[in-house]
């Protein structure tokens, strides 16, 4: 007997989810585990009384306002820095040697000088998107096929024309791959933000919950987080899927989505 | 020695981005343009190095944070391009896992890291085990695609000319895969760095996370940019040495863009 494919994608995270449920209400796991159950009733208690929808307000408001500054410093540094070599040679050294340097090192310096509140998460959020944004949208220019842009030239196309029209489309699936892990980056530097020393938003919603012991109020707030992430990168995906209609078709790029 | 001038030159062409912002930098605290207390002058910066450096202080410290970040990012590497390879091969595993990775890549595992305290202990093993899991996606992902993008001519060839299976694994599907194993190892290097350090910050007693954390509640911000010279200089060094270790090993791809 064969299982569909379809089914078989489902296997794993059913068996362990049962697993999980199973063993919690035999009391055999520990007790910061709880079960599923329980997490997504106390999921219910916070929406309820209105916690959850404040927490994810403010965190939402941090990561979109940290993400799209970060991008869009990212992708106009990298368009530039993939056509003009001087723009190019100042960022390279930099960006090579800060892009290993966890951003968040810098929140203690970003706090002092944007204080205690939204400003000094997005700060920092947008100062660590930035870097991968950057990265991918210069070699994204700089590996544009050389054809398309001499047969621009050639026809006669001025050189605004050729970057708008023929670089930035071409570049474009590499400039979305480049903003989709800036996501990534910015949905870690808010939750260690948050933790950390914030007050509002989904972050302290869990420390909350760990510091009571309230095991199922601190995964609430996990599901919450993992849940923003996902739904976050999905849209950015969909976003990319309108604005490359047609340019993904048979590349192995779909298979990521 | 035309030659050697256009090379100094050509170095300077890419290099000065470096001294320049240095040299803004203290240009701008030694005018008083900037609270000094914020951005403490290079010296104060270079003192703080030298001092942590010649007390062993900062030497402790980074190799913690290095030791960690080396065995969750070589756990990761050595269970995941195995991994990667099974659901290349394999209709089933690749059934039953590749939602887990392609549809879990974009979750932000960080917040899974409070429950790694509870599980591994507050330690290093909580945070091994999390780099361990934030290296493995990237890598996994990576190597998968990149198994999977050999092209079947390569192997057909191979069985063609009378290859056993254990010659066509070795001589051809792993050295066509390399590019993609690479590219996932060089994804996931600064990442187990980013998160070793990130979940030292949140809590521990030891590593140059928790040396800029204390350091940083102490208001000594000399100290804080003298552990970010040190992360940037592991950072680079490391990205340097996987770069070389790739030119190595895929000793026959020269000079693409990719290979940079």
């Amino acid at each position: 007997m064969k299982i569909p494919a379809a089914v078989q994608h489902w296997i794993v995270p059913i068996v362990v989810v049962a697993a999980w449920e199973g063993f919690g209400r035999a009391g055999l796991m520990p007790r910061y585990l709880p079960a599923p159950t329980l997490i997504v009733s106390s999921l219910f208690e916070l929406a309820a009384d209105g916690e959850l929808g404040r927490a994810v307000a403010t965190s939402l408001y941090r990561v979109a306002v940290g993400f799209v500054l970060g991008t869009g410093a990212g992708t106009l540094v990298g368009l530039g820095a993939g056509t003009v070599p001087g723009i190019r040679h100042f960022f390279d050294p930099l960006v090579a040697f800060l892009y290993a340097v966890p951003k968040i090192a810098f929140l203690p310096v970003f706090l002092l000088l944007f204080g205690l509140g939204h400003e000094s998460k997005i700060a920092l959020i947008a100062f660590s998107c930035f870097f991968p944004v950057f990265i991918a949208s210069r070699h994204a220019v700089l590996a544009v096929d050389k054809h398309l842009i001499w047969t621009a030239h050639n026809m006669g196309a001025a050189r605004a024309t050729t970057f708008f029209r023929v670089m930035v489309p071409a570049a474009a699936p590499q400039l979305f791959a480049g903003a989709r892990i800036g996501l990534a980056h910015a949905f870690i530097l808010l939750f260690a933000a948050e933790l950390m020393g914030a007050r509002g938003g989904i972050g302290p919603l869990i420390s909350e919950g760990e510091d009571a012991g309230r095991f199922d109020l601190m995964f609430a707030g996990i599901v919450t987080f993992a849940v923003l992430g996902l739904l976050g990168d999905r849209i950015l995906m969909a976003v990319r899927g309108l604005v490359l209609r047609g340019q993904t078709i048979g590349t192995l790029e779909q298979a990521v989505r | 020695m035309g030659g050697l001038l256009r090379q100094v030159g050509r170095h300077i062409e890419r290099w000065y981005s470096i001294p320049l912002l240095l040299l803004i930098w203290q240009a701008a605290v030694s005018s008083g343009l900037v609270e000094s207390r914020l951005l403490p002058g290079l010296g104060r910066v270079a003192a703080a190095l030298i001092r942590d450096t010649g007390n062993g202080v900062l030497p402790y410290h980074t190799a913690v944070t290095l030791t960690r970040a080396a065995l969750g990012f070589a756990l990761a590497a050595l269970a995941g391009v195995p991994f990667a390879a099974a659901m290349a091969r394999s209709a089933l595993i690749r059934n039953l896992f590749e939602p887990i990775f392609f549809f879990g890549y974009p979750v932000p595992k960080i917040a899974l890291f409070p429950v790694f305290t509870y599980v591994f202990g507050i330690g290093s093993p909580s945070k091994i085990a999390f780099a361990f899991l934030e290296c493995l996606y990237p890598i996994v992902v990576t190597a998968y695609l990149g198994f999977r993008a050999i092209p079947v001519r390569l192997v057909w060839s191979a069985e063609n000319m009378g290859a056993p299976h254990r010659i066509i694994i070795g001589r051809v599907i792993v050295p066509a895969a390399m590019p993609g194993i690479f590219s996932g190892l060089r994804i996931a290097l600064p990442i187990a760095i980013i998160v070793i350090v990130l979940t030292e910050m949140i809590g521990d007693s030891r590593g140059l996370g928790y040396y800029i954390a204390i350091s940083g509640t102490r208001f000594e911000f000399a100290n804080v940019y003298a552990a970010i010279l040190v992360i940037g200089a592991c950072g680079f060094v490391l990205d340097r040495g996987l770069l070389r270790l790739r030119r190595a090993v895929l000793h026959w791809e020269h000079d693409t863009e990719g290979a940079r």
